[in-house]
């Protein structure tokens, strides 16, 4: 069996259990393992020809609407009816159950959620407590408690990525959300010119005052040196950099750093859900196998095993366990994050229009572009993208 | 006989097909295909329509001219410079070729951390001179962006064009040179009315190996910028790997590429007819 897995931290505990699988079932594993751009389009080319190269693939959960298009993933509400089962069980959380449906929340499943990534706001709180400030709970808290860090200590108060693309798009879309906005409308309609969107661009702007100089070629390697070198007090960061954060050799904050939910602003602040999934190409020759992995691979037992590996889990037992609690203090605030998370817009033109929309947001903060024009402009693009791919 | 001569020339011929002729007529089929995989003409008429990719092309010539003309002028200098020296000449020949042998990925990220606004050496250096760094964001600026990945380009292959010059001044004999010198000649006249017109097929050659590199750029740039800050480095190449692996828009991205194509052919026909010309 040939499994196809992210060449990183995400892919790390994938990889070991399906060693794990394979000595227990006596079937021989084969992991293909490769940077992130690579998997997508070894994937998708795979799902595109149906040449059964894998049988079980790991995927970002935005990729999902483009390899659900033509048949191109194996139905698993079929396979667990086959076996006479009824889905997936109730455990799972369920924003990381949604992403695995065709259409969203509500269609066939097509995948199960293995790594549950969901964005977590960063915070240092020896400096809290030293300024007096409470726990950041709204954008404009953040800013005031960025100011104030900033002018006190020898660091920025904030730091945040804006390289253009997915970088600025992923730092960006809980800003956005926060503020009342959003790309689409109810009926499908691009909207990121919206009053409520400028508003947060706008907002986004004033956070890149107290931010480093460079930030608008920043990814999140330079987000997370900075935190970690203590030359800036908060950012939007991801679960893989909490470990980091507390490893003496990594880091000069170690024991510093608080983690907290998105901040709210105008509605409840929401994370971005960066969930991983695993799911079977429909050209797969071993799908009854593949399908037999990935249950046990999401299975309670396994997925606390892959917990221990640095995997944060999706399912809600997992986070709850008191073994793993001692270990992972972030787990409440990663399970709560991952819970109120929002997906990215479920289009399978999603990766156009993060690049074209991330270009104006990169264009504002550089300051080349009016914030209410770079959205404007923004919008007719994304306009544009949802017109070719009719 | 002529049976023979086919025979010689078939396996040149096979590899030729299936490796050039092939691959370029289907990139011409996908070309005219949509991404529903009909028959179509959208993706050249796009081509008119698309201002990011027009964006691209003109940084494209903009980055190949600039980089390609520093790189040659310095190339020139210091491939004079260091053939005139006696003593030291092969210690600096082999120490100025050494940013050439680093693979461009390789040198994109080294640069990368030089220019980091906040931890890189540059701006820590300018800092302890006491200048003021604050901003100068280097690949994070969109007014400074281009310069700054056009100075990794200048750093990384000047040294090919100094490798290139150097060989062909090496080649041109002493005889004339000496005979003007000992006419009275200056060295600038020296170097305009014989050096530089007997370097001609050197220095063309050079522009046209460095342009089409140039022409092809993507590694350097992918890593310093992925392209931003907005679309202040994109590139062509950038474009067409995004709109072909990032967007799966092979029918696009195939229509762009014929379309280098052509451009870098009219270009290196053009150069190649002066070439002739001047060295005629």
């Amino acid at each position: 069996m040939t499994i196809a897995v992210n060449a990183g931290v995400e892919g790390q505990a994938l990889k070991e259990a399906a060693q794990d699988w394979g000595a227990k079932t006596d079937t021989s594993i084969k992991i293909v393992e490769l940077p992130y751009a690579n998997l997508f389009e070894k994937e998708l080319l795979d799902l595109k020809s149906k040449t059964g190269a894998y049988d079980v693939i790991m995927l970002d959960d935005p990729w999902f609407p483009q390899f659900t298009t033509g048949d191109q993933l194996t139905s698993l509400d079929k396979m667990y009816k086959a076996a006479g089962l009824n889905g997936p069980d109730g455990d799972f959380i369920k924003s990381t159950l949604d992403v695995c449906r065709e259409p969203w929340a509500t269609g066939t499943y097509y995948a199960l959620p293995y790594v549950g990534n969901s964005q977590l706001f960063f915070y240092r709180k020896d400096l809290f407590d030293k300024y007096s400030l409470t726990a950041p709970m709204t954008w404009d808290s953040v800013l005031l408690a960025a100011k104030k860090i900033g002018a006190g200590e020898k660091m920025y108060g904030y730091v945040m990525r804006a390289a253009a693309g997915n970088a600025v798009v992923t730092d960006f879309m809980p800003l956005l959300w926060a503020f009342g906005a959003d790309v689409f409308s109810a009926d499908q309609k691009p909207v990121v010119n919206s009053p409520e969107a400028v508003l947060a661009l706008k907002f986004m702007l004033e956070l890149g005052e107290v931010t480093p100089p460079g930030y608008t070629g920043y990814n999140a390697d330079e987000v997370s040196a900075q935190l970690l070198q203590s030359t800036a007090a908060m950012s939007i960061n991801w679960p893989a950099w909490i470990g980091p954060m507390d490893d003496p050799t990594k880091s000069k904050i170690v024991g510093k750093i608080a983690f907290a939910q998105v901040p709210s602003e105008k509605k409840k602040g929401q994370a971005e859900l960066g969930a991983w999934l695993v799911a079977i190409p429909s050209g797969s020759k071993n799908s009854l196998k593949a399908f037999e992995f990935i249950r046990w691979a999401t299975d309670s037992e396994q997925m606390k095993t892959a917990a221990l590996r640095g995997n944060p889990p999706t399912r809600s037992s997992v986070f709850d366990d008191a073994t793993l609690l001692k270990k992972f203090r972030a787990f409440p605030t990663q399970k709560a994050s991952l819970m109120g998370s929002k997906p990215r817009p479920r289009t399978s033109a999603w990766n156009e229009i993060e690049n074209a929309f991330g270009i104006y947001l990169s264009k504002a903060n550089s300051k080349t572009m009016a914030p209410e024009a770079a959205l404007n402009e923004a919008n007719k693009e994304i306009t544009a993208i949802l017109n070719r791919n009719k | 006989m002529a049976r023979r001569r086919i025979l010689w020339i078939l396996p040149a011929m096979v590899v030729l097909v299936s490796l050039s002729i092939y691959p370029i007529l289907f990139s011409l089929k996908v070309s005219f295909t949509n991404q529903q995989g009909d028959w179509s003409l959208s993706n050249y008429s796009r081509i008119f329509a698309d201002h990011l990719l027009h964006v691209s092309i003109i940084q494209t010539i903009l980055y190949v001219t600039v980089a390609l003309v520093i790189e040659l002028g310095l190339g020139l200098f210091f491939a004079l410079v260091i053939d005139s020296m006696g003593r030291g000449k092969y210690f600096f020949r082999a120490g100025f070729l050494a940013p050439m042998l680093l693979p461009p990925v390789v040198a994109a990220v080294i640069w990368r951390l030089i220019y980091n606004p906040e931890f890189g050496v540059l701006n820590n250096t300018l800092k302890f001179f006491g200048f003021a760094t604050k901003n100068l964001t280097w690949t994070s600026g969109e007014g400074s962006a281009m310069a700054s990945v056009i100075l990794v380009d200048i750093w990384e292959w000047t040294p090919f064009m100094f490798l290139l010059i150097s060989a062909g001044l090496q080649a041109i004999p002493g005889e004339p040179c000496e005979a003007a010198k000992m006419d009275g000649a200056s060295s600038l006249r020296i170097f305009k009315d014989i050096i530089l017109p007997l370097l001609k097929p050197t220095l063309f050659l050079a522009i046209l190996l460095r342009a089409m590199d140039l022409l092809r750029i993507f590694d350097q740039i992918w890593i310093l910028t992925q392209g931003g800050p907005g679309l202040a480095t994109e590139t062509v190449s950038l474009y067409i790997y995004r709109t072909a692996f990032r967007f799966f828009n092979f029918g696009y991205a195939a229509s762009m590429s014929l379309l280098c194509l052509i451009l870098v052919t009219v270009f290196a026909k053009n150069l190649f007819g002066m070439m002739k010309m001047k060295v005629a």
